[in-house]
């Protein structure tokens, strides 16, 4: 099977003033349409770096990158950016709404700036998906952790993505609410072949990874 | 979907940037409040400026229309002859020519009495109006007076007076002329030409149709007279108008400096409001970055918040301008509708202009430094 997203041989070096971080070593990592990967590992292993790379919102000191058996290492920041908006839907941790949009702009936010004439129509199914269907116009702080949470997945999958990149998505969350943003992971991965790929801490997610990858000191055990 | 709501789908960015200030009230309004202060400085000062020059040329009068033919002193020539009158008379194509001659005379009537110019003229009606009474089209007897000299000898149109002697029937009194002119009528007695001592004239006074005509005439006569030695000296009160006329363009111009200082400062807070709330706003630039947001959109959207300001600023400024406008130009002109002529609109348009300008420029900074942060520095807290 073709992998949708693939680092080979990647370095992430942070010059600090004189002192050399290496962030990333050496890392070699790929997943498949469907796939749910989770990335473990211990503070300042290099997690969140890897999904940077992964996600063209960063690029590696050494190695290759490809987006769709493309190379996508060395694209200039417009085309990395149309590519995040085609094939990357991102989950943060903190959420990252935008307070001054309700729910259904927010879900629209990233087709906002292009003609899209149906957007407004698949931001409200994609939030009556995910269970918030009697809430599309609160904003941001008229919601709960678990369904700002919501939101925000229902942002990321607005471009139909290929691949979600969730960092620490259950990190703010407690665990009942935790478990069913996973369960939705689950559900948009099996019903939209989409590839799912979050770093985390929460043990819970090993039940609904079909892997797990464990970074230590920006290396792939 | 209302008008607004159909704009802000087309043009998000507006949307964006609408919700944007909106976040903070208080700051947007101060940010508006200098851009407001600014055009209504700039606009007001333009429109004063006006005013002060249609006072001044209401003043004025038409005398641009007018010039004055005098004999050249310096040659030796004392008066115009009646040969320099019919050249004169042919070189001007488009006016009214009036021989005059001057002198100071004793006018009395009963036992009030004082000494007065006295101009003998033969068409006065090319010159002046009446007041009372009517002006006979060839002035052969009889004399008009002018309105000061009538308050001074308490003199109505069909009173004799009496000048140096001889007595004179009163065809009328002439309205009293507000502005500068050559042969001032207001406290003059006019009476036939042939009445006044002399063969010549002591000047030669050309009222054409328009300042224009008056040009031509001037230019005219001089080729005519001035061809063999300069027989005439030509006074054109135009060259005062024009004088004047400039002077006022540069007391705008002033004026509009002035108030243009007072949008640099709005300017100013504008950089300093939208560096701030871009600062405040980083993470969620990265967010819209990372989502796929290009650049470009990112400055078109900090670029329409500065410029939202802009006309916000701009629109109030120029209500309060013209409100402004018309508060003046009744106070000074009585006339409050001489707001409204294409002058003051020009620089209404130019104070908003500069207001919006000056919004869209000062957001420029801000959108740059925005738009080129990496994504990823944004996002990390
Ligand atoms: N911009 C940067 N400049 C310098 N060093 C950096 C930068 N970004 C990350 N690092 C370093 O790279 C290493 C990996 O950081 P990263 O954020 O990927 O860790 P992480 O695994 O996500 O940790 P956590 O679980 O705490 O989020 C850390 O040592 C960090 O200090
Ligand atoms: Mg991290």
């Amino acid at each position: 099977m073709n992998h949708i997203i693939e680092l080979q041989r990647v370095w992430k070096r942070y010059d600090t003033g004189g002192e050399v971080v290496e962030a990333l070593r050496d890392v070699d990592f790929h997943a498949d349409p469907g796939e749910f990967v989770a990335v473990m590992g211990p503070s300042g292993s290099g997690k969140s770096t890897m999904l940077n790379v992964l996600g063209l919102l960063d690029t590696p000191t050494e190695g290759t990158v490809y987006l769709d058996g493309q190379d996508v290492t060395d694209l200039s920041d417009r085309e990395m950016t149309v590519h995040r908006k085609r094939f990357i839907g991102f989950i943060f941790q903190s959420f990252h709404l935008i307070p001054t949009l309700s729910a259904l702009e927010n879900v629209e936010m990233p087709t906002l700036f292009g003609d899209d004439p149906t957007a407004r129509d698949r931001a409200t199914r994609l939030l009556e998906r995910v269970g918030l269907g009697e809430r599309l116009d609160h904003r941001p702080d008229q919601l709960s952790g678990g369904q700002k949470q919501r939101v925000a997945i229902a942002r990321a999958l607005i471009n139909e993505p290929r691949i979600l990149l969730a960092d620490e998505p259950t990190g703010n969350l407690d665990r009942k609410t935790g478990r069913s943003v996973l369960d939705l992971f689950d559900e948009i991965r099996r019903e939209d072949d989409v590839a799912v790929i979050a770093v985390t801490h929460d043990p819970q997610l090993g039940d609904y990874a079909d892997r797990t990858v464990e970074l230590i000191d920006g290396r792939i055990q | 979907m209302s008008v607004l709501d159909d704009l802000f789908r087309r043009v998000p960015a507006l949307l964006m940037a609408r919700r944007n200030l909106s976040r903070n009230r208080i700051r947007s309004g101060l940010a508006v409040l200098g851009i407001i202060i600014g055009v209504l400085a700039i606009a007001s000062l333009g429109m004063f400026g006006t005013t002060l020059r249609t006072g001044a040329s209401q003043q004025l009068g038409d005398i641009g229309n007018e010039i004055s033919v005098s004999p050249n002193f310096q040659e030796g020539i004392e008066e115009l002859t009646e040969r320099d009158v019919d050249e004169i008379r042919r070189a001007v194509t488009d006016g009214a020519v009036v021989p005059v001659r001057s002198e100071s005379k004793l006018v009395s009537r009963g036992d009030r009495q004082t000494v007065t110019t006295v101009y003998g003229m033969e068409d006065p009606g090319a010159l002046y109006e009446a007041e009372e009474g009517r002006i006979p089209d060839r002035l052969r007897q009889g004399a008009l007076v002018g309105s000061g000299t009538a308050g001074l000898l308490d003199i109505e149109p069909g009173n004799t007076i009496s000048v140096d002697g001889r007595t004179y029937r009163v065809s009328a009194v002439l309205a009293e002329q507000g502005g500068i002119s050559l042969v001032s009528p207001n406290n003059a007695v006019i009476v036939p030409v042939e009445d006044v001592n002399g063969t010549g004239y002591s000047q030669v006074v050309v009222s054409a149709d328009s300042g224009q005509a008056a040009n031509e005439s001037a230019v005219a006569i001089r080729e005519a007279l001035n061809e063999r030695e300069e027989r005439v000296s030509v006074f054109e009160l135009q060259s005062i108008t024009a004088g004047i006329n400039e002077f006022f363009g540069i007391l705008n111009a002033f004026l509009i400096g002035i108030g243009s200082i007072s949008l640099v400062v709005a300017g100013v807070s504008i950089l300093n409001v939208m560096l701030m709330s871009t600062i405040e706003r980083r993470q969620e630039i990265g967010v819209l970055r990372a989502v796929g947001v290009q650049r470009g959109d990112v400055i078109r959207m900090i670029l329409a918040e500065a410029g939202l300001l802009g006309v916000a600023g701009g629109v109030i400024g120029a209500i309060l301008a013209v409100g402004a406008g018309v508060a003046l130009n009744a106070f000074v002109l009585n006339d409050p509708l001489a707001t409204f002529q294409v002058a003051n609109l020009l620089y209404i348009v130019l104070a908003v202009g500069f207001g919006v300008g000056t919004s869209v420029l000062s957001g420029l900074y801000p959108a740059w430094k925005a738009a080129n942060e990496r994504p990823v520095e944004a996002l990390r807290k």
